[in-house]
């Protein structure tokens, strides 16, 4: 407990619970603080190394803490030092401590990955004092939000998650212009969720008449109903912009691709995580579920999301543009799992909805996995080839042969394929969602089918997503002279993105290893005996099927084995490719991500809507003769179109107006004050 | 001091009190103005040292003495010098000329006393009977800084709202403490300290001290 009480700084501060998880989680706290404080003043040369260590190690303990947690040894502080009037609660219970453990894990990925990334490599350095000192901190917040135990603790917290992300995301704002336009897309979005959050936990925290989540709990269920929907939907509105659930998403494909690549894995695998806690905790733990409609909303959301999402990253041709619309997904099929398990839990069907929970929380797990490798194994592609744009990729194969593989597992699992560890998830929450089809009520009935062909629709698509992201951007041969230049990464990022590929690779492998532990998070949720357990074995109505990844492994490589000693006996012969005479291949003739995505977004050319412009300039002498043609597609994100676009140029119209105002005269500014005066004293007059 | 005499020698002080604020409305010679407001500070120390005599208070004369030192001598000096410094000593055509402005002061005076109704009813006695006078004083100083072109005259009427505000203080309250008023006197003289050496700087720097000439500064 000593760390704990070096934290309260000599308050009276009260700690209980499990050992083992405090003190990792004090060392948590205090290596972020260590490695902030290495990120400010080593000297420049060793600055990333530190403040990667930092992270790391902060990282691993926030880990450590988690699996204590998780594994039944909950700890809790309460630190009235720390903050002035309120302060701070600590709670680690079994669902803080998934999200810390995911959390912390997704760190040391991202801490081994800063130490070399950071170091300056052509035009592009990231070792300045505010990057070096910033990171180790978010992680620590990141950390701090699923152990806060109270309001105030929780939203100073999330306040210091997202300020420190926006700082990050503003990394490079000296190099590139788009990178202050993202700043400002994510800084206002960021900050109105939390404007959001705030105004719906402070509501609750008044409604309760305290604001300690013990208090909450106790008082939540008890609470009108008026105010209990008015408290979920802020809840849920502040936390989904969090998460990037459309049509809150805007954020996300902007800064995702704009912020560094170790930010962006923490950002998109960590953070956006936190905005699903938000919801699940608020939503269940403390409102104690609610009626149907709260999680009809979340479902049509994460639906919503899901299928628009992975849309997007259909057509995208920004790697990690691509991969920041993936996360819209997964936090899609996440919500679509949470608000499944909401449902039935109001239905009576209190297994179901554990399953479905459960599904929601490991799909949460794998994603963090997968998502932190692609980003990662992306951030080395661009800092590699100087660009993401994958129609000017290709050919990295025998560039960076580790980096392809461990993209190539992230894709695996990203497309939800057996043997990936999306597969898993998302095929435990197909079998949710098909089982409940005939329990619960008639909103069951009808949702059920339409998730269950969203979920399909995303995982197929899915499927061409990541098949386009690695098939042109790593194989076939390079569309560019940077990528044909490109080198592989130093070792210390190689490490950082296999460990993570490590972690897909059991989580794929080995699910029923982590189930345990979300259990004892879904347990925290929704009370019960009946939260999934042990081996995952599903059973549906008749057929009796039993899946197992590790033995689906095993019979693939068996097969491959065969396949491979039978078929391919004969010696390999050399020769050049079939090219109907018309001279050696080139690399304008390969596949684009634009051409491999055009047959999908025609089909999808509805939703989509992609601004083409094709312009034929004839000849002056002939019309018939072409001189030349100009092609030009544009492919917008839709709702960004749609729905922000005049919300800001009506912002933009009333600040020009507003300004007429403010004319610069001092009488006329004074004359604003003499009238509010007076008229506020004649109010009061007429009034009284 | 007896009943009377209290309340009569209260009476004329805060009568005194808001004449000089009105007259400060009225005169244009930025000298008279000026020499208004000293008197106006004379009859706030006048005031209070009643207050203090009726209470038995030596505290408080204490305070009046301070009171009247600085608002009827030394800020009416500053003012003084800033003028000399500054040139000019006739206010230009305010935003609301005068016959207007007295209007709108009587206007203020009848929002003053409707506004002080619930402060008065609180608990009658003479001293917050006189508060809507207070009240008035702040909103005609208040008036006085918006319809004003020159800085001295808007230094003037920052200071009416003060001496309005202490007035105000000192009649609602049973005696403000020495160290309360002595911040409140410290914080005024610094502010005046500052404006005049910021009209001065204005003068040399623009050749006038109109503020509305400034309007160019803003972005």
């Amino acid at each position: 407990m000593s760390g704990a009480s070096a934290l309260a700084s000599g308050g009276s501060a009260l700690v209980s619970g499990g050992s083992v998880t405090g003190v990792a989680f004090a060392v948590a706290m205090g290596a972020g603080l260590a490695g902030a404080v290495a990120g400010t003043w080593l000297p420049r040369r060793v600055r990333p190394l530190g403040a990667g260590v930092g992270t790391a190690v902060s990282g691993a303990a926030g880990a450590v803490a988690g699996v204590a947690a998780v594994a039944g040894h909950p700890w809790s502080a309460w630190l009235p030092d720390v903050l002035p009037l309120a302060g701070a609660r600590l709670t680690v219970d079994a669902l803080g401590g998934l999200f810390i453990a995911v959390t912390g894990v997704v760190g040391v990925c991202a801490g081994v990955y800063g130490i070399a990334y950071c170091r300056p490599h052509r035009s592009h350095a990231l070792d300045g004092r505010a990057v070096q000192a910033v990171t180790p901190l978010f992680l620590a917040a990141m950390l701090l939000v699923p152990a806060a135990a109270s309001v105030s603790t929780f939203l100073l917290a999330w306040e210091l998650m997202a300020v420190g992300s926006l700082v990050l995301v503003l990394a490079e704002h000296r190099h590139r212009a788009s990178v202050r336009e993202a700043g400002l897309w994510y800084a206002v979005m960021t900050q109105l969720g939390f404007v959001v959050l705030l105004g719906g936990l402070a509501g609750f925290a008044a409604a309760a008449h305290g604001e300690s989540f013990a208090r909450l709990r106790e008082a939540g269920g008890a609470l009108s109903p008026g105010v209990r929907a008015a408290v979920f939907a802020a809840v849920f509105a502040g936390c989904a912009s969090k998460a990037g659930v459309v049509p809150l998403h805007v954020w996300l494909p902007r800064a995702h691709p704009e912020a560094p690549a170790h930010v962006s894995a923490l950002m998109s695998a960590a953070m956006v995580n936190l905005g699903v806690y938000g919801i699940v905790r608020v939503g269940f733990d403390l409102l104690g579920g609610g009626p149907a409609w709260w999680w009809l909303m979340v479902l049509a959301a994460g639906a919503g999301s899901a299928l628009y999402g992975i849309l997007q990253a259909t057509v995208a041709t920004d790697l990690k543009r691509l991969l920041a619309y993936s996360t819209c997904e997964n936090m899609g099929l996440v919500l679509i799992g949470v608000g499944a398990a909401g449902l039935l839990g109001h239905a009576g069907a209190r297994t179901l909805a554990a399953l479905a929970m459960t599904a929601a929380l490991l799909h949460l797990v794998n994603h963090s996995a997968f998502k932190t490798v692609l980003f990662l194994a992306a951030g080395s592609v661009v800092r590699a080839a100087g660009t993401g744009d994958l129609d000017a990729l290709g050919g990295l194969r025998s560039r960076m042969p580790v980096t392809t593989v461990l993209f190539g597992l992230g894709a695996l699992g990203a497309s939800a394929l057996p043997l990936g560890n999306g597969f898993v998830s998302e095929w435990l929450l197909l079998q949710g969602l098909v089982k409940a089809l005939g329990s619960g009520g008639t909103a069951v009935a009808v949702t059920m089918p339409v998730a269950v062909a969203v979920v399909a629709l995303t995982a197929g698509l899915a499927v061409a997503t990541f098949v386009k992201a690695f098939g042109v951007g790593f194989l076939a041969r390079a569309r560019s002279v940077k990528a044909e230049r490109a080198e592989e990464s130093p070792p210390a990022m190689l490490a950082g993105t296999a460990l993570a590929a490590a972690a897909c690779v059991v989580l794929a492998l080995g699910p029923v290893a982590v189930l345990p532990g979300i259990a004892g998070a879904v347990r925290v949720m929704l009370p019960g005996p009946d939260a999934v357990t042990g081996p995952v074995t599903l059973r549906l109505h008749g057929v009796a099927s039993t899946l197992s990844p590790l033995w689906i492994a095993v019979a693939l490589v068996v097969v491959l084995a065969v396949l491979r000693m039978t078929v391919t006996r004969r010696a390999r012969r050399r020769a050049r490719l079939w090219d109907c005479g018309m001279g050696p291949l080139s690399p304008r003739m390969e596949y684009t991500a634009t051409s491999f995505a055009e047959p999908l977004q025609r089909v999808f050319d509805n939703v989509l809507a992609p601004e083409t412009d094709l312009r034929v300039t004839p000849l002056e002498e002939s019309s018939y003769l072409v001189e030349s043609v100009t092609y030009r597609a544009r492919l917008g994100d839709r709702i960004e179109h749609r729905l922000y676009r005049p919300v800001i140029a009506a912002a933009g119209w009333f600040g020009d107006v507003a300004r007429g105002l403010g004319n610069g005269s001092v009488h006329r500014y004074l004359g604003y004050g003499f009238c509010a005066f007076t008229g506020v004293l004649i109010v009061l007059a007429v009034t009284r | 001091m007896t009943g009377t005499f209290y309340v009569q020698s209260l009476d004329l002080a805060c009568g005194a009190l808001v004449l000089a604020a009105v007259l400060v409305l009225w005169r244009r010679d930025l000298r008279a103005i000026v020499r208004l407001f000293a008197a106006q500070g004379v009859a706030l120390a006048a005031l209070v040292a009643v207050l203090g005599v009726h209470a038995h208070d030596a505290g408080l004369v204490a305070v009046a003495a301070g009171v009247g030192v600085l608002r009827g001598l030394l800020l009416p000096l500053l003012l003084r010098r800033a003028m000399r410094a500054g040139g000019a000593g006739r206010e230009t055509e305010p935003l609301v000329n005068v016959a207007a402005s007295l209007v709108v002061a009587a206007l203020l005076a009848l929002l003053a006393y409707a506004v002080t109704r619930p402060v008065v009813a609180l608990e009658p006695s003479p001293a917050t009977h006189a508060a809507p006078v207070a009240v008035t004083v702040v909103l005609i100083g208040f008036f006085v800084l918006v319809t004003r072109r020159r800085a001295l005259a808007q230094v003037v009427g920052f200071l009416l709202v003060d001496n309005g505000i202490t007035a105000l203080a000192f009649l609602t309250t049973s005696g403000v403490p020495l160290a309360v008023e002595l911040g409140v006197s410290l914080d005024v003289l610094l502010a005046v300290l500052v404006l005049r050496v910021l009209t001065t700087r204005m003068h040399t720097a623009f050749g006038g001290t109109d503020l509305d000439d400034l309007r160019e500064l803003r972005d």
